[in-house]
């Protein structure tokens, strides 16, 4: 499981001027030469205000922001903030008004983009905006359930899906839910039911290598959305 | 190397390339392939088993069953659920090696396909991360199988392509052949000329060495006929176009020296008597006609007989030599013949005294005592009558075997029971340095080593030359193998016109070809050009081999030697009786001059015969000539 690291700025570097423009030259060739080996935000910003327009740019913007505000928290009010910045700054839409189609996993940046999305946009994102922030894949799961709607004697029930979080493996989980706001332990979700979990482990994740050339992506959403986000800068 | 080859080793290459290239290319497509589908299936495999696993209660035995089931009813190398503390609570692993495909093969193409991984739920908590992976042996069977074929076609192809590329590369290099060979002629002083190729390039260099071989003939022809008229001028009378007495002497002196069929002879001579009153009675002009009647009959016997000569040694004095022939009466009698019908034409005009005088002669028979002998028959003819002939007997002239049945079986008994001897007279160049050395035969016959004279001319009587042509070439191969020294041969007319001794010849010197290189093959020039078609044969059977190839006895017929340009000949003798005073005779010395000249034009090393003394040496080194053999050598 490669390790994620957060991209950083020029200036963090601390060495005289000419090192400087050295090492820059020398990141520039290695960068050129291996492809996008880390997550290229720039990139994905400069494509929303391409795609989508300056609203999505500022949503892309926002929410780098974000990550630049929480990149010092800890784990639990980074999943907070990332919690809130999605549920609050994006719409729940079903897909087929959004995209037209019975079910289509859309990136963050296409997620972002149109503003709107379904619980599985919901979940990509944040667990793709957690996993960019540091959080390992082990302690994160996005979580099919089967969602009670109404009161807690109804019978009346969806397919959903949330993101979990497990600060330690034989650990409770808590929920990143898009349909209430707030963080709450899964104990106390007794709406939903759990149906199968997964994470990327054994497939890529931001800025691991796995071959875009492989047809076979395509075939599964998972590897498909994945490698969709890799193009996208992620 | 040859152009063939360096093609051959092109297209081996490029064949080599083009599939070498093509088969790593499929084979590791077919790798990448068979990986991808490996890994789809690891994921999707691993991905129904959580599901499934998930959905389960989560006792030992039902998760371990569920594991079991999936690996024993599937093709799987390792399923493998991992607890999230990092403990395994189920494992199976298929232990098993490769079958299908060489162990080596695998590890030169390793297909490595990634596990398919996935999570399994127990609840709301982990339970377990499942790791699977699919057997890989069915791909390494079927990437064999897939290289093999592939190999299979590449060695079918590149058969094909090979059998191809021959019939091509034979039909554009045909043409080649032909001007290689045409070429190496003309390296080997074959003069030949060949039809121009279709091929642009091949074209322009035949066309070349056609001029080349067309210029050559055209100069050998000229020189030989201007050569051929000095030759005439210097040797022959004015009036009747016979030898004159100077070169017809040369001749009895060469001839007497002679050493093989043609040893002895006779010589014949008749003399117009009262030429003053027949001047008076005729007329200067139709006296003049009468001498070349004469002197045609003469040079009728002459010509019909190999080697004869007819001279004319003063205003009335008419000569035959008559070599390797000594019956005198005979001789004498096909001149009568011819003197007769002379007779006959001018009866109405004159009677005529022509009387004849014949002497036999045998070998190494002193000069002056041959005409003195000649001249008293001459003489005791003239005392006898118009159309007399006196034969003079040589002096304890006894023939040891009368009849040719005695000499075949003396013959061929003495080489039975005491085989051949060659004689051996050197060859040597104006250095001094030897040439080759020269090797009649010598048969012990009458107690003695006798030269081959003594029973050369029988034995060509009765046809036995060929055998004992065969009896030398052995001997001498043998010879020269034993010496390692070049050794010179001559072959009979008999032998060159017999099919089987040239085959058995070629034969011999293709079993021995390092005798071959060192012995020098000769016949004689009279020979030589009567039966041009057999020379010729021998010569390009026998040039491949090594051996060097001459012509002896060169003079008389010069002027057909420019026929011979095609053969690649390697040297001329030219005759004794051209050497002999040449330091004296300025006719001879334009005409070997001449000769000499021409010859080395064409790369032959020119070689003088019968040379007795240093100032014919030294006179014959200022004409050109390049080495020498005789008596003074």
């Amino acid at each position: 499981m490669p390790t994620h690291r957060v991209s950083r700025t020029p200036t963090d570097v601390r060495s005289p001027p000419t090192k400087r423009y050295a090492a820059w030259a020398i990141a520039l060739l290695l960068w050129a030469i291996l492809g996008i080996a880390t997550p290229d935000l720039d990139r994905m910003q400069r494509l929303a205000a391409e795609r989508y327009g300056d609203s999505a740019a500022e949503s892309v913007a926002a929410w780098r922001r974000m990550m630049a505000d929480a990149a010092d928290l800890d784990e639990e009010m980074q999943l907070a903030r990332v919690n809130a910045f999605f549920n609050r700054r994006l719409r729940f839409v079903d897909d087929t008004v959004v995209w037209r189609q019975q079910d289509y996993w859309a990136t963050p940046l296409e997620f972002m983009g149109k503003g709107a999305g379904d619980c599985e946009d919901f979940a990509i994102a944040k667990y793709i905006t957690l996993r960019l922030l540091g959080i390992p894949d082990e302690r994160l799961r996005l979580i099919y359930v089967r969602a009670q709607i109404g009161d807690p004697r109804s019978k009346l029930s969806q397919a959903h899906m949330v993101l979990g979080y497990y600060a330690e493996p034989s650990d409770e989980p808590l929920v990143l839910d898009n349909l209430i706001s707030d963080i709450r332990r899964a104990s106390r979700r007794t709406d939903l039911t759990p149906v199968f979990s997964f994470n990327s482990a054994g497939l890529w994740v931001g800025g691991a290598s796995t071959s875009s050339a492989d047809p076979t992506t395509r075939l599964s959403r998972w590897r498909d959305v994945l490698d969709r986000m890799r193009t996208e800068g992620l | 190397m040859s152009l063939i080859r360096q093609l051959w080793i092109a297209i081996i290459i490029v064949m080599s390339l083009a599939f070498g290239g093509s088969l790593v290319v499929s084979t590791l497509s077919a790798r990448h392939y068979l990986e991808q589908q490996l890994y789809v299936k690891n994921v999707d495999n691993a991905t129904s088993l959580a599901l499934s696993l998930s959905q389960m209660p989560k006792d030992d035995v039902t998760v371990e069953l569920q594991v079991a089931a999936q690996f024993d009813a599937g093709h799987y190398r390792l399923i493998r659920l991992t607890a999230p503390s990092g403990d395994i609570i189920v494992e199976r692993a298929y232990d098993g090696g490769l079958t299908g495909a060489p162990e080596w093969f695998a590890r030169l193409i390793p297909i490595d396909a990634r596990a398919g991984i996935a999570q399994v739920q127990d609840g709301w908590h982990q339970y377990g991360t499942l790791t699977l992976e699919s057997h890989s042996r069915y791909a390494y069977e079927s990437l064999w199988t897939g290289t093999l074929q592939l190999l299979l076609w590449f060695f079918i192809g590149a058969t094909l392509t090979g059998l191809l590329g021959t019939v091509l590369l034979k039909r554009i290099t045909r043409p080649l052949d032909r001007v290689v060979e045409q070429a190496e002629a003309i390296g080997g002083r074959r003069f030949v000329t060949t039809d121009e190729p279709r091929t642009t390039e091949f074209r322009s260099v035949v066309r070349a060495m056609n001029l080349l071989s067309e210029r050559v003939r055209a100069m050998l022809a000229e020189e030989s006929q201007r050569l051929e008229k000095l030759r005439q001028q210097a040797q022959h009378d004015d009036l009747t176009g016979l030898l004159d007495r100077r070169q017809f002497m040369n001749l009895v002196d060469a001839a007497l020296t002679r050493d093989d069929a043609t040893t002895g002879g006779t010589l014949a001579m008749t003399r117009l008597g009262s030429l003053g009153a027949l001047n008076q009675q005729l007329g200067r002009t139709d006296t003049d006609r009468l001498l070349c009647d004469i002197a045609a009959g003469f040079a009728a016997v002459a010509e019909t007989h190999a080697g004869w000569e007819a001279g004319r040694l003063n205003a009335t004095d008419f000569a035959l030599l008559a070599v390797g022939d000594d019956d005198a009466d005979q001789v004498a009698q096909l001149l009568a013949r011819q003197l007769d019908a002379v007779h006959d034409h001018w009866r109405e005009r004159t009677s005529l005294a022509l009387p004849i005088g014949a002497a036999a002669y045998m070998a190494n028979e002193d000069r002056a005592i041959l005409l003195a002998r000649a001249d008293a028959a001459l003489a005791a003819a003239e005392l006898a009558g118009e159309r007399a002939i006196h034969i003079a007997r040589p002096k304890g002239y006894r023939p040891l075997h009368t009849d040719l049945h005695d000499w075949r079986r003396t013959i061929l008994g003495a080489i039975d029971e005491h085989g051949i001897r060659l004689a051996a007279y050197p060859v040597v160049d104006s250095a001094g340095r030897l040439l080759h050395r020269e090797a009649p035969m010598r048969l012990f016959i009458d107690g003695t080593w006798q030269s081959a004279g003594y029973f050369m001319p029988q034995a060509a009587r009765l046809g036995l030359l060929p055998e004992l042509d065969r009896a030398v070439l052995e001997t001498a191969i043998a010879q020269v193998d034993r010496e390692q020294r070049e050794l010179g041969i001559n072959l009979s007319v008999e032998s060159l016109r017999d099919a089987g001794f040239r085959g058995s010849l070629f034969e011999q010197l293709q079993a021995h070809p390092e005798a071959a290189n060192r012995l020098w093959i000769e016949l004689p020039e009279y020979d030589v050009v009567r039966n041009l078609g057999e020379f010729r044969a021998l010569c390009l059977a026998l040039k491949p081999l090594g051996c060097r190839i001459g012509i002896e006895h060169v003079g008389r017929h010069f002027s057909r030697i420019g026929e011979l340009h095609e053969l690649g000949l390697d040297y001329v003798k030219t005759d004794a009786s051209l050497t002999r005073g040449i330091e004296s005779n300025g006719g001879n010395q334009n005409f070997l001059r001449g000769l000499c000249t021409v010859t080395h034009a064409i790369g032959l090393i020119v070689i003088a015969e019968g040379v007795c003394s240093d100032s014919e040496r030294e006179t014959l080194i200022g004409l050109g000539v390049d080495a020498f053999t005789g008596p003074g050598v």
